[in-house]
């Protein structure tokens, strides 16, 4: 049976996930990116093969997306993780409600894009040149408090009272802003939660520039940080859509972007043989 | 005045901007197919004049602008030759950091840092700058333009266009530069020597209309990429030969067009470019939309459209009618962001997309001109009423931006081509 991947290269990390034409997600991994790219991405695709028992000659098409995306030479395709990212939203957040704004987050960049019902892209923002509110910012973060990255979302919820203002918008200048705080005495748990209601304050803000409208998903890596998202949805003040896959969203929207052309280009071609 | 360190380090600045404007020429040369033939002379010409520090232009004195406003009709009746100063080099900008403070536009930067020592040979001997009281950054650069030994004439230009003060304020101050331009030359202004510079200037603009229309077509005749390289050489090249190449270049894309030789794919979005201008080698914007499949069919900036758009209308030809008659073209019809209101920069935006069939904006704006970057609100909000996407960048001349631009700059492409198929 034939099967459908989409490998997304990130700053931070690879995510992969694997379809079947029926476009439900049967397999996915997430590994570092690290500093070699393509043989990291190579490697990971092997490994997800390997465990889910299939062989490479059983997918069909393969489409790269992600910073890395044009370095992976062994894909079928490249596409911005914009369209993917779309994409894989529209399909993963069906379950949950309509969705036509996205928030992303990843390792080095924040964006908002907006979509319309078929999953096109209408409009996005990005964050311009720098790594304020993005999750280097957050491994900054921790690398300062002496915590783990998977441990910020309870240093947040730990937290008594009203965190301290964080202003500054510069992820150099946010550092020895947290330095500075920690010498007047406020806690890890003040400190982190300032942290993401800066992040949260200036993701909303994108959000605005593309226009919120119906539901709002939520995806990427620091979407698994509880902590950001309940500072973001009181920014945002409504709900959000945290997907199971937050962060294989991309990947997944790769996946089935590769069964479409397939499906449009050798599907329709197989069809015509016959 | 350079010390020994000193002078190691402009040396260095120099070996550096020669390697980025190889660099960006090899790009814009060997990454693509199929370029024109007639474009062949704009490639040498950039590398002569980029790489090898050749002057493209005559004999004769060479008087340095710094904007798109100033007259260069009355520098060249005055028997002065005009070079636009205005630079896209990275090296340059790093190099003229140093006058400015860190939150300011690389273009102005660079230009200061091609006017310190250890210039390009074919710039060493400049030392008269006209410059435009325009945006804040070049005011001020001008007075540190003094500081670098040049003689430098401050035009004065008004802060607004529509009203009848600012119109002979603006008069008064090109009468008054017409005796600047004779100081600085040692010529005579006078009605022969104008009228032929006049008729010099637009002969050239009716060639740049003529490239311009062809850039209507579809599918594109031209690569954005080129056209900008073809107005950027107006900068420094000699005129009548520059004239030449462009009709040359019109006529190989007729050519082309009745052999049905496009130079983008029939679907390829098409796209209008404005805001901060795209000068060589920094074309990065330009050439990440065209890598990513879009084509450039038309500009609004101060590089290229706004710069050769416009003729000189002549009423009488006497020399006071003609020296007006310079003056209001270089007002009336500029749409620069320092204007109070600026509605005609809507106009003029809307127009083009319209007359080039336009699917979508490229807006960009070098970080730290704050003009550019708050005009970008309402020129957004009237471009998403006409139905057209718009994609705001805000960068710089360095290159370490290139990854996450060209991700955007391909999904707005890739948004492009899907709202197409939904529109069939």
């Amino acid at each position: 049976m034939k099967h459908f991947a989409g490998i997304d290269i990130g700053s931070t990390a690879i995510k992969i996930a694997l379809i079947d034409r029926e476009e439900r997600l049967v397999a996915s991994s997430t590994c570092p990116s690290g500093g070699q790219f393509h043989r990291n991405a190579q490697e990971a695709f092997q490994r997800l093969l390997q465990e889910s028992g299939m062989e490479r000659g059983q997918i069909a098409f393969v489409t790269a997306t992600g910073y890395g995306r044009k370095l992976y030479r062994d894909a079928d395709e490249a596409i911005s993780e914009i369209t993917a990212n779309a994409v894989g939203a529209l399909r993963a957040g069906a379950p949950y409600g309509t969705v036509r704004t996205i928030i992303n987050i990843g390792g080095q960049d924040s964006k908002a894009i907006r979509i319309d019902g078929d999953g096109n892209v209408v409009q996005f923002a990005m964050n311009d040149k720098c790594a304020a509110g993005t999750g280097r910012f957050l491994e900054m973060v921790a690398r300062n408090l002496e915590i783990d990255l998977e441990e910020l979302g309870e240093y947040h919820v730990r937290l008594d009272g009203a965190p301290p203002t964080i202003n500054s918008t510069c992820a150099v200048f946010a550092e020895s802003e947290i330095i500075g705080l920690l010498a007047r005495g406020y806690s890890k748990e003040e400190v982190v939660a300032g942290v993401h209601y800066s992040i949260a304050r200036r993701t909303v803000r994108l959000a605005r520039r593309v226009g919120i409208e119906e539901q709002v998903y939520f995806d990427g890596g620091p979407a698994l940080n509880h902590g950001l998202v309940t500072a973001i949805r009181e920014e945002l003040m409504r709900d959000l859509i945290i997907p199971d896959i937050a962060q294989i969203t991309t990947a997944y929207g790769a996946a089935i972007l590769s069964r479409e052309v397939w499906a449009a280009e050798e599907g329709g071609a197989a069809r015509t043989a016959e | 005045m350079s010390a020994v360190p000193q002078g190691g380090r402009r040396a260095a600045v120099l070996a550096q901007q020669i390697r980025e404007s190889a660099q960006a020429l090899a790009t814009l040369e060997r990454e693509f197919p199929d370029n024109p033939a007639a474009m062949d002379y704009f490639y040498k010409l950039f590398h002569r004049v980029y790489c090898e520090g050749e002057r493209a232009q005559p004999e004769g004195t060479l008087v340095g602008t710094t904007c798109v406003q100033v007259p260069d009709e009355i520098v060249r009746a005055a028997g002065g030759i005009p070079v636009r100063l205005c630079s896209g080099s990275h090296a340059f900008d790093q190099a003229g950091a140093d006058f400015m403070p860190a939150k300011s536009c690389s273009l102005v930067k660079a230009t200061l840092g091609l006017l310190q020592d250890e210039r390009p040979a074919w710039l060493e001997t400049l030392d008269r700058v006209v410059n435009l009281t325009t945006c804040d950054q070049k005011k001020k650069a001008g007075q540190m333009m003094e500081d670098l030994g040049c003689q430098v004439h401050h035009l004065e230009f008004p802060p607004s266009k529509d009203s009848e003060p600012a119109r002979a304020f603006w008069r008064a101050s090109v009468r008054d530069f017409v005796r600047a331009a004779e100081r600085m030359t040692g010529g005579r202004v006078t009605r022969t020597s104008l009228r032929e510079s006049i008729r010099a200037v637009s002969r050239a603009q009716a060639a740049y209309r003529r490239l311009q229309r062809l850039r209507a077509e579809s599918p594109a005749l031209l690569l954005g990429k080129d056209a900008f390289l073809v107005t950027n050489a107006y900068f420094f090249d000699d005129l009548e030969r520059w004239t030449g190449a462009v009709d040359a270049l019109v006529a190989e894309l007729e050519a082309r067009r009745e052999a049905g030789v496009s130079a983008a794919l029939r679907r390829a979005p098409r796209i209008l470019f404005t805001g901060s201008p795209p000068v060589f080698p920094n074309l990065k914007i330009p050439v990440l939309v065209e890598q990513a499949g879009g084509v450039i069919v038309a500009d609004e900036t101060c590089s290229a459209n706004r710069m050769l758009n416009d003729a000189v209308s002549v009423d009488e030809w006497n020399l006071y009618d003609m020296v007006d008659a310079v003056a209001d073209r270089y007002l009336k019809p500029c749409t620069c962001p320092i204007f109070t209101s600026n509605g005609d920069r809507l106009r003029r935006l809307l127009d083009l997309a319209r007359t080039h069939a336009v699917d979508g904006v490229v807006y960009q704006a070098f970080a730290g001109c704050q003009v550019y970057e708050m005009e970008h609100h309402s020129v957004s909000r009237a471009l998403a009423e006409a139905g057209l996407p718009c994609l705001y960048v805000e960068t710089d001349y360095s290159p370490d931006d290139v990854g996450q631009l060209s991700t955007r700059v391909e999904a707005f492409i890739e948004s492009l081509r899907s709202r197409r198929r939904r529109s069939r």
